[in-house]
């Protein structure tokens, strides 16, 4: 009896509370403010700033601030704001970087979310679990890409090249850096020069049967796989029909320095989603081809979450950022701003708003998701913790390779070697 | 006591400040990152105490820190005399007694206050690209240019040019040392018919040791620390091949790249212990070729 009254008392305390608290409210909530940070391109920058001013408008009261910088330094910065504790409330997430911040407890998983203010219960189950680690949500899908062979079509009509740029090998490719090398006489060679791209040797680790890295987190792509995948490239350097050694060996140059963008090539390894923001800075009409396969071998590529959206662990007003998140996944206004820059969305309602207001570009790559789908591998595990340090370490190592100062079989060996021991001291 | 206070309360007076700073701001840090360099720490989750370990594995296993030392010795050792003599140059130049010699002191010292900016760096990276200035300049005189920046044999002499250029401050405190010697020296001895180069040797350098003395503690001191041009040269890895790896260039990394807090703080001070005994070396050699006028007994 007394434990009943002592409740109900506390109750009409708190009721009162809560009441005295209420009109403050409104002059309180104009205080909300949420930091929203990406990695990005001017075409990118320029949707989410539009997403931003609509989110405010209909959310009169949240103060979004946005952070952008380019892929080079965005993990550095992130990692820096990690440490000081000031992580942005959002922060934009990559599938290969995923694990390891959800290992550190850098991010809040979305589960409890879920149904309640983050609609996603009709998504696309296989992109949403893409951002899944242990079972929990950490990341939420905002939008799907695979690998892509970005071509210049002019180029590639003026030479003539009639492959299938779908169902193409190794050999179709080296034989179209040719034709275009030679058609220019030398001033557009056929491609960049992709010895150091990780992101498409890992295809090509698939293509030989294996994943870079086993299920249990090891490096399984064998010294083999780097030496043929370093002489390929040394070959295509030989002939001259690859990019430029010095600017091959520039590490993450923003979209508009690559070979494509400023004409020096007609082929470029890139995710699909950048199709748009390359064709903003190309002169040329773009195309896009699969990554060459291996003949007989297995498919290489696969279609991924290309970005997500993370709650981070310093985030305070987790409200207003779980509601700036769900309407960057259901509002119709915002993904229409956004369109497919970051990829395919996974949500089919939005996908089917979006198809008839597709511009040229995004029907372009539309049509390539749809053109790949069966052609695609499974999505490989996320990678183990010290996979950034292993993508350094090949770049590193690569370069040498690039330049020709040391011998390809030699460095492939130096590679493993190192990424075993990276791998292994990271855990 | 009552003595020293008031000849040296001056000093401190001045030097509060920084006194300031270092106990309330600086010496935290330095202790708890002294004690971090014993433990294994991702920023994350709590320190875990582990000895040695981070020097053994620096010491045993870790061939980018072999590599990280090598590249900024090189640097030291380049860079240094390069940028003392550059200044002493400019500074003798400067010490003709021009009347303009204000404006020019503060155009020469331009550089070095600029150096040390992100921009500069920038500027740096794409002087020296394969397409850049320096290689069209070179192409006018016939000579195909290098790919400066990109070519792990030439890139750290792009930043050895770069500290070169970045004589200001070591070159005010020559001008400095300069006005200090007797112009009568110099009237004795061009009396008795001696050859400016002698005149130099005999008179200048000798009269001007503890000044270079100082200055090569400082400069020793300062390039060890050399971070941002190299940072921003080598986008932040160190690249190309490592060849711009400087100690503190992968130290950033170790710390904000891969999150290793204890390892990196192990470097740091390592990094200490390698300028504490460039200084010991300076200091106690000092006494054989440093000689302060008014120090005869």
């Amino acid at each position: 009896m007394t434990e009943l009254t002592r409740r109900a008392l506390l109750g009409t305390i708190g009721a009162a509370a809560a009441a005295s608290a209420l009109p403050a409210m409104p002059a309180f909530a104009a205080d909300r403010s949420i930091r929203h940070y990406w990695w990005g391109n001017p075409e990118r920058d320029k949707r989410t700033f539009a997403v931003i001013d609509a989110f405010q408008k209909k959310n009169a009261g949240i103060k979004v601030s946005g952070e952008t910088i380019g892929w080079g330094d965005y993990w550095t910065k992130m990692a820096t704001q990690t440490a000081g504790r000031n992580m942005a409330d959002l922060v934009q997430m990559d599938y290969r970087f995923l694990f390891e911040y959800v290992n550190r407890g850098a991010l809040k998983p979305l589960d409890e979310f879920a149904g309640k203010n983050l609609m996603i219960a009709d998504f696309d189950k296989g992109p949403l679990d893409g951002g899944r680690v242990d079972g929990k949500l950490y990341a939420l899908n905002i939008g799907s890409n695979s690998q892509v062979m970005v071509h210049n079509t002019r180029a590639f009509q003026e030479a003539g090249i009639d492959a299938d740029l779908i169902n193409w090998t190794w050999d179709d490719f080296a034989k179209v850096c040719e034709k275009i090398t030679s058609k220019s006489g030398g001033k557009m060679k056929g491609s960049d020069d992709l010895s150091l791209m990780i992101e498409t040797f890992e295809s090509w680790v698939r293509q030989n049967g294996r994943e870079f890295y086993s299920p249990d987190g090891k490096v399984a792509a064998t010294a083999a796989d780097v030496s043929s995948w370093w002489q390929m490239w040394a070959d295509l350097r030989k002939a001259g029909v690859v990019r430029d050694k010095n600017k091959t060996v520039i590490l993450d140059p923003p979209i508009a320095e690559s070979g494509i963008a400023v004409g020096d090539t007609a082929m470029s390894h890139y995710w699909s989603n950048q199709l748009v923001g390359i064709q903003a800075v190309s002169k040329d009409k773009i195309g896009a081809a699969m990554v060459p396969h291996k003949a007989g071998g297995k498919p290489g590529q696969f279609i991924k979450p290309s970005m997500f959206l993370s709650l981070s662990r310093d985030a305070k007003d987790t409200e207003a950022a779980i509601a700036y998140m769900n309407a960057w996944v259901n509002d119709p206004e915002i993904t229409g701003i956004l369109g497919l820059e970051r990829g395919i969305p996974c949500s089919p309602k939005i996908r089917a708003a979006l198809a008839p207001k597709l511009t040229e570009v995004e029907k372009l790559s539309v049509d390539y998701f749809t053109a790949i789908q069966s052609k695609v591998g499974p999505l490989p595990l996320p990678a183990p913790k010290g996979a950034g340090e292993v993508r350094d370490a090949f770049m590193r190592i690569g370069t040498d390779v690039v330049l020709g100062k040391v011998e390809v079989a030699k460095a492939a060996g130096t590679f493993i070697e190192d990424a075993q021991a990276i791998i292994e001291r990271a855990q | 006591m009552r003595r020293f206070f008031a000849r040296n309360a001056p000093a401190y007076v001045f030097l509060l400040p920084w006194l300031i700073g270092f106990f309330l701001l600086a010496l935290g840090p330095i202790l708890a990152s002294l004690y971090l360099s014993f433990t294994r720490y991702d920023m994350v989750s709590a320190p875990r105490w582990i000895g040695w370990g981070n020097y053994e594995y620096m010491f045993t296993r870790d061939r980018r820190f072999w590599k990280a030392l090598e590249v900024t010795f090189s640097y030291v050792a380049l860079a240094v005399p390069a940028r003392l003599i550059m200044a002493l140059g400019v500074a003798m130049l400067l010490d003709k007694g021009l009347r303009t010699i204000g404006v020019y002191r503060a155009i020469f010292y331009l550089p070095s206050l600029l150096g040390a900016s992100i921009a500069i760096a920038i500027l740096w990276r794409q002087l020296f690209a394969a397409d850049g200035v320096v290689n069209q300049v070179l192409a006018m005189v016939g000579i195909q240019g290098a790919s400066w920046i990109t070519d792990p044999d030439t890139s750290l002499y792009t930043l050895v040019v770069l500290a070169m250029w970045q004589f200001g401050s070591p070159m005010l405190i020559f001008l400095a040392g300069l006005r200090g010697i007797p112009r009568d020296l110099y009237e004795a001895a061009e009396i008795d018919g001696t050859p400016r180069w002698r005149q130099f040797t005999r008179i200048t350098l000798p009269l001007l040791a503890p000044v270079i003395f100082f200055n090569l503690v400082l400069q020793t001191i300062e390039s060890f620390k050399t971070f941002s041009s190299a940072f921003i040269i080598s986008n932040g890895t160190g690249a190309p091949a490592d060849s711009l790896l400087f100690y503190t260039v992968y130290l950033f990394n170790e710390a904000f790249k891969f999150f290793r807090m204890g390892y990196a703080s192990a470097l740091a001070w390592f990094l200490l212990v390698i300028i504490a005994a460039f200084t010991a070396i300076a200091f106690f050699t000092s006494k054989y070729w440093v000689h302060y006028e008014n120090e005869r007994d």
